[in-house]
């Protein structure tokens, strides 16, 4: 069972339920076609591309690494205001390096774990699922989120998997039990798009 | 004699049928006794009721038709509930009624901002990516693995 979607977030794709009926998860994707309208409608639970996830990572490291930066001048602002001396970080730190890696490993458990959405994919409207398209729990979240450097580790062969798998799975994706799927509604979006056009041409 | 025959039995037949209170002979006649002893199917089946309709004036038999009287006798509910919405639904075109009704103008004004336009934008944009990338791979993984030897021809001839 899912939970219901908390406000501003998108609803999880549920249990074997909108996630595409030609395409359980797990199963043989369906032959791609270009964007139309047949395909809008069942975009819902089909197992998402390379360039979505691409694009839903950049988003995620843009606000990670400004959150982090944020926080480590804010850090610095409140040094300088209560001792007068301003504190210099520098990226050889270790203890900067450290503080960084923690952090991201913080920023993708907590968002994996919680609903399997980081702020990126959310963006982009891509979700991380189980396998079998269930909730991805806390303890998958967990794993992917300890898998994840793995994938880049080996020289980014990791992610080969989302380009050439049928499923579209990375390394870190398979030792998790997971996969990450569109859960954004296309075909609200095109009526939506149809709406402005025609409210654009009447009077 | 037999031309003279003929108009006197004419004129006779005029007489008698002028003689004749038609009106009073059905009003004498019981036409249900009538109707029974007629075959309607048979009598139907000769009939082109295709052409019999033509003739009615339908727009003036509607004037004449008291349709609040018909529709106070229909069960509503009824009728309903043998009515299969889905299907009516089905055969609605919804982007067409977006297009091009108000509808589309009351959903952008109630569910659409320039930021939704843009993630709406991005999003799709991601998909077609998505779409183009899967294809370019497939056609190489085809082009890999797919290109099979020729076939060997039987009884080839064999080259001088």
């Amino acid at each position: 069972m899912t939970a219901p979607a908390a406000a501003g977030q998108l609803e999880p794709v549920p249990r074997n339920v909108g996630v595409s009926p030609p395409v359980p998860l797990g199963g043989s994707p369906q032959p791609h076609a270009p964007l139309s309208t047949r395909e809008t409608e069942n975009l819902r639970g089909q197992h998402a591309g390379f360039a979505s996830r691409l694009a839903a990572f950049i988003v995620d490291c843009a606000v990670s690494i400004g959150v982090f930066m944020l926080v480590l001048s804010a850090a610095s602002f409140a040094a300088s205001v209560l001792t007068g001396s301003s504190i210099h970080w520098s990226r050889d730190s270790t203890w900067v390096v450290v503080a960084f890696f923690a952090w991201e490993f913080l920023y993708y458990a907590r968002f994996w774990t919680a609903n399997g959405q980081t702020p990126g994919m959310l963006l982009l409207g891509v979700q991380v699922v189980g396998q079998d398209g269930s909730r991805v729990g806390s303890r998958r979240g967990l794993v992917r989120t300890l898998a994840f450097p793995l994938s880049f580790l080996l020289l980014g062969l990791g992610f080969l998997g989302i380009l050439l798998g049928r499923d579209h799975r990375a390394l870190h994706d398979v030792i998790a039990g997971t996969a990450v799927v569109y859960c954004w509604d296309a075909r609200e979006a095109r009526l939506r798009s149809l709406a402005r056009e025609g409210s654009g041409r009447q009077p | 004699m037999e031309s003279i025959a003929q108009g006197v039995a004419q004129r006779v037949i005029d007489l008698v049928v002028d003689a004749l209170d038609v009106n009073m002979l059905i009003a004498r006649i019981d036409l249900n006794v009538v109707l029974a002893r007629v075959e309607l199917n048979s009598l139907l089946q000769r009939v082109n009721l295709n052409e019999v309709v033509k003739q009615i004036d339908l727009n003036e038999v509607l004037d004449r038709t008291d349709l609040n009287q018909i529709v106070d006798r229909l069960d509503v509910n009824k009728l309903m509930a043998r009515v299969d919405i889905n299907q009516i639904v089905s055969q609605i075109d919804i982007e067409a009624l977006v297009k091009n009704t108000d509808l589309g103008s009351l959903m952008v004004s109630s569910a659409s901002s320039f930021g939704t336009e843009a993630v709406d934008l991005g999003r799709s944009h991601a998909v077609s990516m998505d779409d183009t990338l899967a294809r370019w791979v497939s056609r190489i993984r085809r082009n890999h693995t797919g290109r099979a030897e020729p076939p060997e021809l039987p009884n080839a001839p064999e080259e001088p």
